[in-house]
């Protein structure tokens, strides 16, 4: 009797369409807050959301991230504010993925997104610059540096929100 | 300073009883046993304010009976204390018997939350991108006694100028500013140029610069230290780097005799090549040296070594003339070989950034080679010897002069030649040490002096000597001071004015007894870090005279940069035969060169210098290399290893063991003594929420001073003054600007302190210049004894005595006068 129930057990598995996807030919639709590789945000206007405050680089556990940071000016302007990141770089390798970086940008500039094939034939191509990290600007916008009116753009977080 | 004839007082704080000497502010009597008082405005090194309202704290009194004494007790027997009423600003109460202190209360904390939070009403949310962000006392108050949240709308903060350059070096935001004056106080009381002030009133009160140029001072960057928050900070370092990310580097500056110890910040860098470099230089406290202060030089002048004329390879002249770079091993051969085939006619010249290992190995090999002929560069200053003996006593400390004591300050600039000297004389003319300027023309140091006394150009030495004729009641003072601190320089005179002025100034101090005690001596206001070091390992400017008058077959240049120094030195070069140059930079002397070996930086490497009190002190690598330049001493004992003369040592520690073995001077100076540290007064640098950037702890060593002889109870023995002086109608007297266009200080026009170095100019006396038919501003050309003429601008502004035109060296890339000598000034 036993043997009976076993056997009903493997010819309905038998049955049922297999789960398996046919990775990479095939994709699984990602959930939303899957932590892939990172972007470098923009505001709508092209410039750099990264103000070049380096915060990621020390909410990083794995020290993965390099910032050097260098000053703005309104001919060659890159950011709101005074700052912004010269030197911008993630290694891919030492990267964990934890999402703090995203945590600790204070612009949320730094965003995990959603690639995850990430492979490399030697470890400097690991190395992520700021050129490979940051969003292109959308068509029709400028990108950075840009020459802007004076006194514009002298805050760093540009909209501050009350306290609730 | 605890001793015996100290009155101790009675305090309790936070129900605890301890002993202070009496006087002590109450907030460093509380920092001394770890109860925090938080404060802003309150520094340790400045007269209390009571300004930003930080410290305020429950105080009260033990009550006692008024006729017998007796400590009144309550009902249930303990002391009756009677509280102030109203909170009290712990920072302007000194500790005194019976006081009782309540340093957290209900109260307490209210207050300080709502300082906090009113602090913050203003102040931006600038932290990510703030220079201060990360040793920032505001911040760091913040998050220990502040509100936690805002209740302050944005609108409604008060929006000023973000970025206003108060001068060249210091950047002001308007918007940080919390109005401690700690700047402004540390600017008039401290330094001594009063050049920050307030501006407006309430909330629109800001910091503006009274001077033109903007912040006219030598020590501007100090008050980006002491700034409790991020409203001032440097043009150098401006979005260097976070300062977690750095790496702090105890190294010593090496620019003037001072010899302040100093803190170097390095990161790696991508513009630097993925090496280590330094960010920004910070002091480091040592307070018998530099306490917590630095000059603008010593902060901003290390862009040199990194500059685009350093040397990169070993190179040696070929035989067609040119020259060509080679390894290590071949240069170091052919070095070896032209030093061996000399027949001892060989000679050192040392600069005054070589290190003590750098010179003992240049002794070494210059005995292994035949020859004793060691000559310290430049050769204006004489005397060291005289240092030796009656230098300034072991445990010197200028901070200890006051009321009673006596500074005398003679043939010097100190303001232009050693600042923190200046700014540490100043204050010990504000404690009430008697200051007396001798010189031939006005100083900045007039300023800060009770007595000014003048003297005829060239003459420093008989001026002294008549002192007491001329200006009995200067000399009563000075003769019958508990302490007394000569500094003397060489402005104005001769090598052998110099010798002859140091005679007299020693001479004066072992007649009225004040030498062989602390506090009590004679200091050479010499060029560069390590006078006092070449004198002790047998280099002299006497023998480099003699080098230039009898030149060697092969002469040694250890980073001395003779051509840009000297005008005459390109003719008393091409009489050697050989130049084996060691050098920072691709400089003249290199091109005269037949073996050109790179050497390092302070920056790039670990050495010694001796200071000009006589202080021994070590230096660790900061920077990472350029090229392949290696230390001076490795270099040298490279040489001295292909002569046989024996390995070479494997470190700067090594060499320091063999220095300690062979030079008495030197004994205790291990570079594990060198590197010992106490604690200090006041304490600041540490992690705690008190003085955030304010200098740096010192963990790198406090340096050990060389007893002098009469420390050690030698006989001092009066020597004949013989006095020299130049004849002439008009003098030329090479004088020296803090800010000039040195290799070591600044290696390009485009750099930071550029717009701070003056145009070449030379001073004329209003009657001279009327005599020659010269006005302000007019284009004049100079010359001086030997040396080319020099195009220069005129300044007739009542700066030079008459007779004599005040020429600063080194302002211009042609090398002007060394030393005084009769000259001409033409207009063009």
């Amino acid at each position: 009797m036993n043997i009976l129930r076993g056997f009903a057990t493997t010819f309905k598995h038998l049955l049922e369409e297999p789960i398996t996807v046919q990775y990479p030919e095939q994709m699984r639709p990602f959930r939303e807050r899957y932590k892939g590789r990172h972007h470098l945000r923009r505001y709508e206007n092209g410039l750099e959301k990264c103000i070049g405050c380096a915060l990621c680089a020390a909410a990083c556990p794995a020290d993965a991230i390099w910032v050097e940071a260098a000053e703005n000016t309104d001919e060659q302007r890159f950011s709101p504010g005074e700052r912004y990141a010269k030197t911008y770089e993630i290694n891919m390798l030492r990267c964990i993925f934890c999402g703090y970086c995203e945590d600790a940008c204070p612009t949320q500039a730094i965003q995990l997104g959603h690639e995850h094939q990430l492979s490399f034939t030697d470890r400097q191509d690991a190395i992520f610059t700021k050129d490979m990290l940051i969003d292109p600007t959308a068509i029709g916008v400028a990108g950075t540096p840009q020459q802007v009116e004076p006194g514009v753009y002298t805050r760093s977080i540009p909209d501050m929100e009350n306290p609730r | 300073m605890v001793t015996a004839m100290t009155k101790l007082v009675k305090v309790i704080i936070d129900d605890r009883e301890y002993d202070f000497p009496a006087g002590m502010n109450l907030v460093d009597a509380a920092k001394q046993v770890d109860v925090t008082i938080p404060v802003f405005c309150y520094h340790p090194k400045m007269k209390p304010v009571g300004m930003c309202r930080m410290c305020l704290v429950e105080v009260g009194n033990i009550q006692k009976d008024r006729a017998t004494g007796e400590v009144l007790l309550d009902d249930s027997g303990n002391p009756q204390i009677r509280w102030m009423p109203k909170l009290q600003t712990a920072c302007t109460m000194n500790v005194s018997d019976g006081l009782v202190l309540r340093s957290t209360s209900k109260a307490v904390d209210e207050a300080r939350r709502n300082v906090v939070e009113f602090l913050l009403t203003s102040h931006p949310l600038d932290c990510p991108i703030c220079d201060k962000g990360g040793e920032c006392p505001l911040q760091n108050q913040t998050m220990e006694y502040g509100p936690g949240e805002s209740r302050m709308n944005f609108e409604d903060k008060k929006h000023l100028d973000k970025h206003v350059p108060l001068g060249d070096l210091i950047f002001l935001d308007e918007e940080r500013c919390i109005q401690c004056g700690r700047c402004v106080r540390f600017q008039a009381e401290v330094a001594g140029d009063d050049v920050l002030a307030f501006h407006e009133r309430g909330r629109d009160l800001q910091i503006i610069t009274v001077s033109d140029p903007g912040f006219d001072t030598y020590f501007s960057g100090n008050t980006t230290d002491i700034c409790p928050v991020g409203a001032l900070t440097t043009t150098d370092f401006r979005f260097g780097a976070r300062p977690w990310e750095m790496n702090s580097v105890p190294t010593l500056c090496n620019h003037c005799p001072v010899g302040c110890n100093t803190s170097a910040s390095t990161r790696l860098d991508r513009d630097f090549g993925g090496k280590t470099m330094i960010k920004r230089i910070m002091a480091r406290q040592n307070e018998q040296v530099n306490e917590i202060w630095m000059c603008d030089k010593g902060r901003f002048g290390h862009h040199f070594t990194r500059s685009e004329d350093r040397l990169l390879q070993p190179m040696v002249r070929a035989a067609g003339g040119s020259l060509s770079r080679e390894t290590w091993a071949d240069a170091v051969a052919a070095a070896a070989k032209l030093l061996g085939d000399a027949n001892g006619s060989v000679a050192v010249i040392a600069g005054p950034s070589a290190t003590n290992e750098d010179l003992f190995t240049l002794k070494q090999l210059a005995a292994g080679v035949g020859s004793t002929r060691l000559g310290a560069w430049p050769p204006t200053h004489a005397g060291a010897d005289l240092v030796a003996k009656v230098g300034v006593g072991k445990g010197t400390n200028l901070s200890n002069l006051g009321k009673g004591d006596a500074v005398l300050v003679i043939a010097t600039d100190l303001e232009e030649e050693a600042p923190i000297w200046r700014l540490r004389v100043k204050t010990a003319h504000d404690r009430g040490a008697y200051v007396v300027v001798a010189n031939a023309r006005k100083t900045r140091m007039d300023d800060f002096a009770d007595a000014v006394t003048m003297y005829q150009t060239g003459h420093a030495a008989t001026a002294f000597a008549d002192l007491r004729k001329q200006h009995p009641e200067v000399a009563e003072r000075l003769i019958n001071a508990n302490n007394l601190v000569v500094f003397a320089g060489a402005e104005g005179l001769t090598l052998d004015g110099s010798r002859a002025l140091m005679q007299a100034c020693a001479n004066f101090l072992i007649e009225t007894n004040h030498v062989g005690r602390a506090n009590n001596g004679l200091v050479g206001v010499f060029p560069g870090a390590n006078a006092m070091g070449q004198h002790y390992l047998g280099f002299s400017p006497e023998a480099t005279r003699d080098i230039i008058a009898n030149p060697p077959k092969v002469l040694i240049l250890a980073q001395a940069d003779v051509v840009a120094d000297d005008p005459a030195a390109a003719a008393w070069l091409s009489k050697v035969e050989t130049v084996i140059s060691l050098s920072l930079f691709d400089d003249e002397a290199t091109r005269q060169a037949k073996v050109v070996l790179p050497v390092q930086s302070f920056a790039e490497r670990d050495g010694s210098y001796t200071n000009g009190e006589r202080r021994v002190q070590r230096f660790y690598t900061a920077q990472g290399p350029i090229g392949e330049a290696i230390p001076a001493w490795q270099a040298v004992a490279r040489i001295a290893e292909k002569l046989g003369q024996g390995k070479a040592r494997l470190s700067a520690a090594q060499v320091m063991n063999d220095i300690v073995a062979a030079i008495p001077a030197f004994a205790g100076c291990k570079y594990s003594d060198l590197a010992k540290v106490e604690a200090q007064f006041p304490q600041v640098g540490g992690d705690d929420l008190y003085y955030g950037g304010t200098s740096y702890k010192n963990t790198g060593g406090l340096g050990v001073q060389i007893a002098s002889a009469a420390d050690n109870g030698e006989a001092v023995a009066l020597g004949d003054v013989k006095a020299d002086a130049v004849k002439g109608d008009l003098i030329v007297v090479p004088t020296v600007r803090l800010y000039n266009r040195e290799r070591v200080f600044q290696a390009s026009e485009a750099q930071l302190m550029a717009a701070r170095v003056a145009a070449p100019y030379v001073e004329i006396n209003a009657e001279d210049a009327a005599r020659l038919a010269i006005h302000d501003g007019d284009m004049v050309q100079v010359s001086a004894g030997a040396a080319q003429p020099v195009k220069v601008r005129a300044h007739v502004n009542g700066a030079a005595p008459k007779g004599t035109v005040l020429l600063p060296r080194n302002l211009q890339q042609t090398a002007t006068a060394l030393t005084i000598a009769a000259g001409t000034v033409t207009k063009v």
